[in-house]
């Protein structure tokens, strides 16, 4: 990337990030009623376009995901070969959402309308080949087809796993591994200042997927050790290969959370649950997001970083705009901005 | 010719009952170019045409994936146009359905067998390797009382994550070769309470176990003829497959032939979809059609049509001109230019279609910077020889060396030579002054065109104010016109004048005035950008015509370059000239012409189209029943 791209790029970010909500913003939105809040974010046609609850809530999400893969186009522009692949590979993950709503269409049978619904309109570098997916009958046909595009090493591997187990749960697990093993891949492409802040940026948000996982597959879903490390995907930052070997094969959820590496272990040390677990982690990625934002020199980073806290953004005001649209109460609403902790007495041991 | 053809535009009210034949009577006038855009009308707002086109979708797609396995033959044209309606169309839909799940399993046997095929291949690789080890290889096929074996595959990308988790189940994995994407693996462990576990790991990492033959022990020959062996019988499995295929379609071989007919002839009604709303039993559509085959279109809907209907046409709304699509230029001769004024845009409805003039002026312009009679004629030998695969670049071709040919008998040149034909004019670098200053006469009237096209374009579109005052308007013409004048006074006389004078300032203080009342920022910006404007208008018409002069530089630089190449000739013996020339010749005719092909353009684009050209609207693309041989 040459000088003038670099600082194109940076300006981007630079004049992007003042969009980012801060906690201040956050709780005054969490006071909005709908029409406001249609009214600050722009959203006011497409609540007046749709008329049921469920369709107004579609189009939102639709409207809200358009407008981060937007910025994304935007901010690739100026980036060389490697750098866009980084960022559309993390972008990817909404094709992805895609081809598991096509694949459960076509495992429940579903007819080609409401699949339609479900999917996302993405733009042509990140989408799939939809049109042709959606000639397939079923999904072993849908997988093969798949296997012809750029997608094949995911669809190769969901769909052997889909020969031999028949299961979603597998198949699903196998394309979230697959699509957070070719972002690390995309990452070590990188032999420049890049690859610091990308692989701490990655690498955070690693360690909040691994663990995740961890405790999910291991006291949730009930795999055994080995199983559970398959379905991982060390991170480049604190939960590695090695860590990841030692904590799967701990018995409690408890023990799991004494025996992360620091800062883990003083952020989830008082986490009773996978909820609590995943809360703490977001708030880590968010910061570490944050930081490279603030103080990489890498463009790319940089931008991966902004697109990262938007996508939590656009998140938290999706999830309010459908508490209202829902009617919920404002400690439901509040719980999910994370304004308030959760009171519910669901405890760890329960989640294990 | 420079206009483009009137349109008109047409509101059609049906019985739905009626959408089929509708579609294919507008398919087959070849007029109607669909407006997609939603009808006024509140109530108009059923869909008329979408399970009509998902039917056809479904079915259209169903034929395509069984013509991958069966071949269906090539259907004559279309001699009878009937109508295709919905019940016939499902019920299409339905057995393609029927005859796509049985070929699918055939597909599905094929993908197997061709797995078998790359496993057994692995097989014999993995054989190969083991013929090397100074083992017992018997004690792999089978569990012995505490270790378990397994000897297999698993794709390379899985190969880190597996070793661990096989650790993790107290295994061992040792990896003894990698293909391709495969990486061939041995993992050991106690046999005892994890096998389940582990089984389950070696599932999700996609293991495939290596069988061991019973016949290790025998010799490499006879191992390698079991596998051959093997193959053999799997390329007898796919024969037998295809075999079984094409038994079973011939029963309905007829059938998908006549099924893609009657996707065809249902088609138009699926390319209508989007323009076609209804309200109970009342279809409307609208679409373009130029205003000359309007009559023609009712009379065949008329004829056609025998429940109700209505058809209502307009002219254009000056706010739908962006709308409204443009007929392509008919002429065959102006073919290869439409292509590449296309290259740039399409014209707005209205705007002046810059095909004839860009002709014109592109053969002038090749031709004179380029006049050669020989070259010329081996470019136009070589458009006309290659006119097929060239297509309609080979008339290009044509044009442009004979344009060149004739510009050629004016210089007297023939392949570099300057004095073996007489000049009906002269040669360039005899006189290079006036080269120049005709070709910055042909600048200053090219310019002047492109200036009063520009102020055309915007007057049809009654655009007045960018008439006067816009970019390249009636303001800035006067202006450049004043430059001129003035430059020619100079040269001639020694002095501007003074009229010239006070009309380039009064034409500079016009546009100063119309940029500063139209621009909205603070003083010192405003200040800042008049200036920067005026300054720019100056620079830009003087830099603008001086660009022409490219077109004399490259008529000398054709002659130059050719004494270049006698000179070095004139250095050799006989042979060495002729062999010299010849190459001389190549290397101007494939260098030159090459460059100068890319400055007519650029002088085109950027000082022509620039000015006067949108190239913003798009092109008419009517309805239309494909009725011919080529399978789709």
């Amino acid at each position: 990337m040459s000088s003038a791209d670099r600082a194109y790029l940076n300006t981007r970010v630079a004049v992007m990030a003042t969009q980012l909500l801060d906690p201040d913003t956050i709780g005054s939105l969490s006071q909005m009623q709908l029409p406001e809040l249609a009214d600050r974010f722009h959203l006011t046609p497409l609540l007046e376009e749709q008329q049921s609850p469920r369709s107004r809530s579609r189009a939102i999400e639709q409207a809200l995901i358009q407008l981060l893969l937007g910025e994304l186009q935007i901010l690739i522009r100026p980036m060389s070969a490697a750098e866009r692949a980084v960022v559309l590979a993390w972008g990817r993950k909404y094709a992805l959402f895609n081809l598991k709503s096509l694949i459960r269409g076509k495992l429940h049978d579903l007819d080609q309308k409401e699949i339609r619904d479900n999917l996302f309109d993405l733009p042509a570098n990140i989408r799939l080949p939809e049109q042709e997916l959606f000639r397939a009958e079923n999904v072993l046909e849908l997988l093969r087809q798949l296997e012809a595009g750029p997608h094949s090493l995911i669809a190769r591997q969901a769909r052997e796993i889909y020969e031999q187990r028949r299961e979603p749960f597998a198949l699903e697990a196998a394309i979230d591994q697959r699509y957070y093993a070719g972002l690390v891949r995309q990452v070590m492409q990188f032999h420049d200042d890049n690859l610091q802040p990308l692989q701490h940026l990655v690498g955070a948000e690693l360690d909040r997927i691994d663990l995740l996982w961890l405790l999910r597959f291991r006291f949730s879903y009930q795999l055994s050790p080995s199983e559970t490390f398959f379905q991982l995907v060390p991170s480049m930052r604190l939960l590695h290969r090695d860590r990841l070997l030692g904590l799967v094969n701990l018995e409690s959820f408890q023990r799991v959370i004494d025996s992360l590496p620091p800062p883990l272990d003083a952020l989830l040390a008082e986490s009773q649950t996978v909820i609590d677990v995943q809360r703490h982690m977001g708030r880590y990625v968010a910061r570490e997001a944050r930081r490279i934002l603030r103080q990489s020199p890498s463009g790319v980073a940089r931008a991966l970083a902004y697109l990262m806290l938007r996508e939590m953004d656009l998140f938290l005001l999706f999830a309010l705009v459908q508490g209202r649209l829902l009617n919920l109460s404002s400690e439901v609403v509040d719980i999910a901005l994370e304004i308030t902790e959760p009171t519910c007495p669901w405890s760890g041991a329960k989640a294990a | 010719m420079l206009r483009p053809r009137p349109m008109k535009h047409v509101r059609l009210l049906v019985l739905t009952e009626d959408l089929p034949q509708a579609s294919l009577a507008l398919a087959q006038t070849e007029s109607f170019h669909p407006d997609t855009r939603p009808p006024t009308e509140s109530r108009l707002t059923g869909l008329p045409g979408r399970d009509y086109r998902d039917r056809y979708n479904q079915a259209r797609s169903r034929l395509d994936k069984i013509a991958k396995l069966i071949d269906v033959p090539v259907e004559e044209e279309i001699q009878e146009v009937r109508v295709v309606e919905l019940d016939e169309l499902s019920a299409l839909n339905d057995w393609l359905g029927q005859i796509w799940q049985k070929t699918s399993r055939y597909e599905e046997d094929l993908r197997r067998l061709d797995d078998q095929d790359r496993f057994v291949r692995e097989q014999e690789a993995a054989l190969e390797n083991f013929q090397h080890l100074n083992i017992d290889l018997g004690m792999l096929r089978s569990r012995t009382r505490f270790l378990d074996f397994y000897v297999g595959i698993v794709p390379r990308e899985n190969l880190r994550q597996l070793e661990g988790a096989v650790a993790l189940a107290d295994h061992l994995l040792h990896l003894y070769m990698q293909r391709g994407e495969n990486a061939h693996v041995v993992i050991v462990g106690p046999t005892g309470t994890k096998e389940t576990q582990l089984s389950a790991v070696l599932n999700a990492a996609g293991f495939q176990p290596i069988p061991i033959p019973d016949t290790l022990d025998e010799t490499p020959e006879q191992i390698h003829n079991e596998l051959e062996a093997q193959r053999q019988d799997i390329r007898d499995h796919r024969e037998g497959v295809f075999q079984r295929l094409s038994e079973w379609s011939r029963g309905f071989s007829d059938r998908l032939v006549e099924a893609r007919r009657t996707l065809r002839l249902a088609e138009p009604l699926v390319t209508l979809d989007p323009s076609l709303h209804s309200a109970g039993h009342l279809a409307y559509l609208a679409g373009w059609v130029p205003a000359s085959e309007v009559d023609g279109l009712a009379g065949r809907l008329r004829e056609t049509l025998s429940l109700p209907f209505e058809v209502q046409a307009r002219d254009p709304l000056p706010e739908e001109r962006k709308l409204v699509p443009t007929v392509p230029v008919r002429s065959r001769l102006l073919q290869p230019f439409a292509l590449l004024v296309k290259q740039y845009g399409v014209p707005e409805y209205g705007e002046v279609d810059p095909t004839p003039l860009f002709a014109v002026t592109f053969l002038l312009m090749f031709g004179s910077m380029f006049g050669d009679v020989g070259q010329g004629a081996v470019i136009a030998a070589l458009g006309w020889y290659f006119r097929t695969k060239l297509g309609r670049f080979g008339l290009f071709g044509v044009m442009a060396g004979l344009s060149s040919v004739a510009f050629g008998f004016l210089y007297g040149s023939i392949f570099g030579y300057e004095h073996v034909l007489p000049a009906l004019w002269m040669s360039p670098i005899h006189d290079p002054i006036l080269m120049l200053k005709i070709a910055l006469g042909y600048g200053v009237v090219f310019l002047v065109i492109a200036c009063l096209l520009a102020i055309y374009n915007r007057v049809v579109i009654r655009n007045w104010s960018g008439a006067v005052f816009g970019h390249h308007g009636l303001v800035n013409l006067v202006f450049y016109l004043s430059l001129v004048w003035g430059g020619l006074n100079l040269g001639t006389r020694g002095a501007f004048g003074n009229l010239p004078t006070i009309l380039v300032i009064a034409s500079l203080g016009a546009l100063a005035w119309y940029n500063w009342r139209h621009l909205e920022a603070p003083l010192g910006e405003k200040v800042l950008v008049v200036f920067i404007e005026t300054l720019e208008t100056i620079i830009g018409y003087v830099s603008n015509t001086l660009s022409f002069l490219r077109v004399a530089a490259f008529s000398l630089n054709h002659v130059a370059l050719s004494i270049a190449v006698f000179t070095l000739a004139n250095m050799m013996g006989a042979f060495g000239h002729i062999l010299t020339v010849i190459l001389g010749n190549l290397f101007v005719l494939v260098l030159e012409g090459g460059i100068v092909m890319i400055q007519v353009m650029r002088l085109q684009y950027y000082e022509g189209f620039s000015r006067y050209f949108s190239g913003d609207g798009h092109e008419f693309a009517p309805l239309r029943l494909r009725r011919g041989t080529a399978p789709s």
